[in-house]
């Protein structure tokens, strides 16, 4: 009798090893994972927001994961990416703040201090050949000054006053640089929710691995705040007219 | 102490004919020469607080703090040699997290103090280390409710209701017995160990000293804190006014004998 | 001092629940010339003797730098200090690293207090024998810490180690509540002032022997020798003449 064969979905088979003298590889792909982050500053702070979708290949296996969090009270942090190695981070995330707590000694890890740590955990993973397989946006008001910084598996840092990951570096972003940039410190926040809701709508209509149940969170000197999962208004009669791509 | 200078306790590892390890109790008495600190577990919550006796006025207030918190839910109260607790603490500390790391739940209180006791322990054992000069107050809020231990230099650990270490801990724990733990809350704990502290302080041997009042309960959501300003405030003028009622009490007995 | 059963090693306790060896270090500290520190809400202030073994020699130096924001002043084994400035150094680096800021000051001197500790548990170590002045500028502000061989660290308004140290530290009781609001010059002549307590008969401070750091807010870590000194020396004086006019 034959045996079983399983298949996989196409995102977890593994290369082929042609020989017995292949390098040692770790992680060479991510199993479940987040989609888009999208984030930009505004006149009191940051807004940002993500689905709550966790996808195994193509399949949206997971429809309530949070990837948005609050690192103490005024840093907020965003993920794409591998949900497991996401877990792990907020694992020492949550040490680094357990070990400032207990030191009781007035001093505060601002945003900067934050960003500048995962940007080093990140690069030493990759300098490890055993990346953690994610991409983060950091944001916060750190000493009245927005910060608003990205860092990805490789370790590759920048800060901007826009930035969306993964599908959304494609799809938001150009949105964001024609509506928020050079006017961060004009738009308000009811605006900058009517701009985020945009961007995650279009991302929902075009990106695959996107979920209609997403959570938005603004950072501000007062603070982080998250939201519940909402789910967005959506509009589907322009499907009708698209003709081709095999429909 | 008849066995000193016999020979017999001058290392952690040699027994006295009569089975005492004396370096051990020698270690014990640097805990008896400190400022007192005092633990008190009520229904709601338990109460750290430390006499902390100054060498100087030049010393920073609420600096050099002898109440310290370990894995943000933990507190520890010392008494005893200080830069042996600091050790202490970091081990309490990277205990509480290897626990979280493994278990993803915060430690319970009976096994933080066990594996503390086990650490303690282990420095009776060798004649390469002396035993650690501190007996630590432990105080948490764990599934069971709220927690104290004292783990002592032996490695001896036992749990608490109320306990006391340090120079006046004779006149402290008269005091605790008083108590009545069953009626009592968090706020009025906190106010009763202020007291307490001042009542052990004594003034001819120390005239400085700083109280230090931590708790751990639910209006710190668990966690463990210094208590707020204002409650600190009241407790201090609620012992001072203790005291002075106190003084008063032993002039009127005195004028009565007189009479 | 006479010899007794208990004092031959750091991890023997005495009857009494002392442990010689550790008082024995300490005399270590009282044994090199004095330092003396002072604080003020924006400044924080180091002198020191310096001393030199004969005439040929140059003077030991005394005021160690760490970093922008932080420096040392010795008494006792000068070569200790360097093992412990050196580790301090190291961890102030670490922490510009992984966090992007300077390391707490108080955070430093817990570091080598803990370092400190161990070496007054084992056996066949030896206590530190050097004790320190730290003083740094933080988040929270100027601090001024001493560091003994006991590894017990505390922090100070205004303190003094090391030979004849008593009577700068009598000076400093007497007037430390109103330095909080000097300026750095006036803080520097009051450190001096009780520096000069502690000179030998027939001593006095000059450009040779003074050394002078100084660190505080938008002022970095600063340490005068030589002839720099010169304009505190005269400050001193001038103070001095103008006490005795008023006499």
């Amino acid at each position: 009798m034959d045996p079983i064969e399983l298949r996989l979905p196409h995102t977890l088979q593994r290369p082929q090893a042609t020989s017995n003298h292949e390098p040692i590889t770790h992680s060479t792909e991510p199993i479940v994972t987040g989609t888009s982050v999208v984030a930009f500053k505004y006149k009191d702070g940051i807004m940002m927001a993500a689905d709550c979708l966790g996808s195994y290949g193509r399949m949206a296996m997971f429809r309530n994961e949070r990837r948005l969090m609050a690192v103490g009270k005024t840093t907020l942090l965003g993920m794409s990416g591998d949900i497991s190695d996401y877990q792990h981070m907020q694992h020492t995330l949550e040490n680094i703040m357990t070990q400032e707590y207990d030191m009781d000694d007035g001093q505060r890890l601002g945003t900067k201090s934050i960003y500048k740590c995962i940007s080093k955990i990140m690069y030493n993973r990759r300098s490890k050949m055993n990346p953690l397989w994610n991409s983060y946006v950091i944001a916060g008001v750190d000493s009245g000054e927005k910060v608003l910084g990205y860092v990805d598996l490789i370790g590759t840092t920048y800060e901007s006053p826009t930035i969306a990951t993964g599908y959304g570096s494609h799809m938001a972003q150009p949105i964001l640089r024609k509506v928020v940039e050079g006017r961060e410190d004009e738009i308000t926040e009811e605006e900058a929710v009517k701009i985020i809701e945009d961007c995650m709508r279009v991302l929902y209509y075009r990106d695959a691995r996107a979920f209609n149940k997403l959570t938005r969170a603004k950072v501000t000197a007062q603070g982080v705040e998250i939201t519940e999962p909402y789910s967005l208004e959506t509009n589907w009669d322009f499907a009708e007219s698209i003709v081709g791509y095999g429909a | 102490m008849t066995s000193i200078g016999t020979g017999y306790d001058l290392s952690v590892s040699t027994y006295s004919p009569d089975g005492r390890v004396f370096q051990v109790e020698y270690a014990q008495k640097a805990v008896d020469n400190s400022g007192t600190a005092i633990g008190l577990r009520v229904k709601g919550g338990v109460v750290l607080a430390v006499e902390k006796i100054k060498h100087s006025r030049l010393l920073v207030p609420h600096s050099n703090r002898r109440i310290m918190t370990a894995g943000k839910y933990i507190g520890v109260a010392s008494a005893g040699w200080m830069s042996d607790t600091r050790h202490l603490v970091k081990r309490v500390r990277d205990e509480a997290r290897s626990y979280n790391d493994v278990y993803k739940t915060k430690i319970p209180a009976s096994i933080i103090a066990e594996r503390l006791g086990m650490y303690v322990q282990a420095y009776t054992l060798y004649s390469s280390v002396r035993p650690f000069g501190v007996s630590t107050l432990l105080a948490c809020m764990d599934r069971n409710g709220p927690q104290l231990y004292m783990v002592e230099p032996s490695g001896q650990y036992v749990g608490y209701r109320g306990c006391a270490v340090g120079k006046g801990k004779q006149v402290a724990k008269t005091e605790i017995e008083k108590l009545n733990f069953d009626n009592m809350s968090v706020r009025e704990a906190v106010k009763e160990a202020a007291r307490i502290i001042y009542t052990a302080h004594d003034d001819t041997k120390d005239k400085l000293f700083e109280l230090e009042l931590s708790w751990v309960c639910e209006e710190s959501n668990g966690l463990h804190e210094h208590v707020p300003q204002d409650l600190y405030d009241e407790a201090v003028q609620y012992a001072e006014r203790s005291l002075d009622e106190d003084e008063d009490e032993d002039n009127e007995m005195e004028d009565d004998e007189d009479l | 001092m006479f010899r007794n059963q208990y004092d031959n090693d750091a991890s023997t306790w005495s009857p009494q629940g002392r442990i010689f060896q550790v008082e024995y270090a300490s005399e270590a500290v009282k044994q090199g010339s004095a330092v003396v520190g002072v604080r003020s809400k924006d400044h924080v202030v180091l002198v020191a003797a310096k001393r030199s073994p004969n005439e040929l020699a140059s003077y030991q130096k005394k005021i160690i730098r760490i970093d922008d924001h932080m420096g040392i002043a010795v008494a006792g084994l000068t070569s200790d200090a360097r093992v412990l400035s050196n580790y301090l150094r190291t961890e102030a680096i670490r922490s510009k690293m992984v966090y992007g800021r300077s390391l707490p000051v108080g955070r430093a001197v817990s570091a080598i207090g803990d370092k400190a500790q161990t070496n007054t548990q084992e056996y066949g170590r030896r206590p530190y024998g050097v004790g320190l002045l730290v003083i740094g500028h933080d988040d929270t502000g100027p601090h001024l810490y001493e560091f003994n061989p006991s590894g017990i660290v505390s922090e100070y308004y205004a303190y003094s180690i090391g030979a004849r140290s008593q009577s700068a530290r009598t000076y400093l009781e007497r007037n430390f509540a109103n330095f909080e609001e000097l300026t750095l010059k006036e803080l520097i002549t009051q450190g001096l002032r009780a520096l000069r307590d502690t000179l030998q008969q027939g001593k006095q401070l000059d450009t040779l022997n003074t050394s002078i750091g100084f660190v505080g807010k938008d002022t970095k870590m600063t340490i005068l020798d030589g002839e720099a000194t010169q304009e505190y020396l005269d400050l001193l004086d001038e103070e001095e003449s103008a006490a005795m006019e008023t006499e």
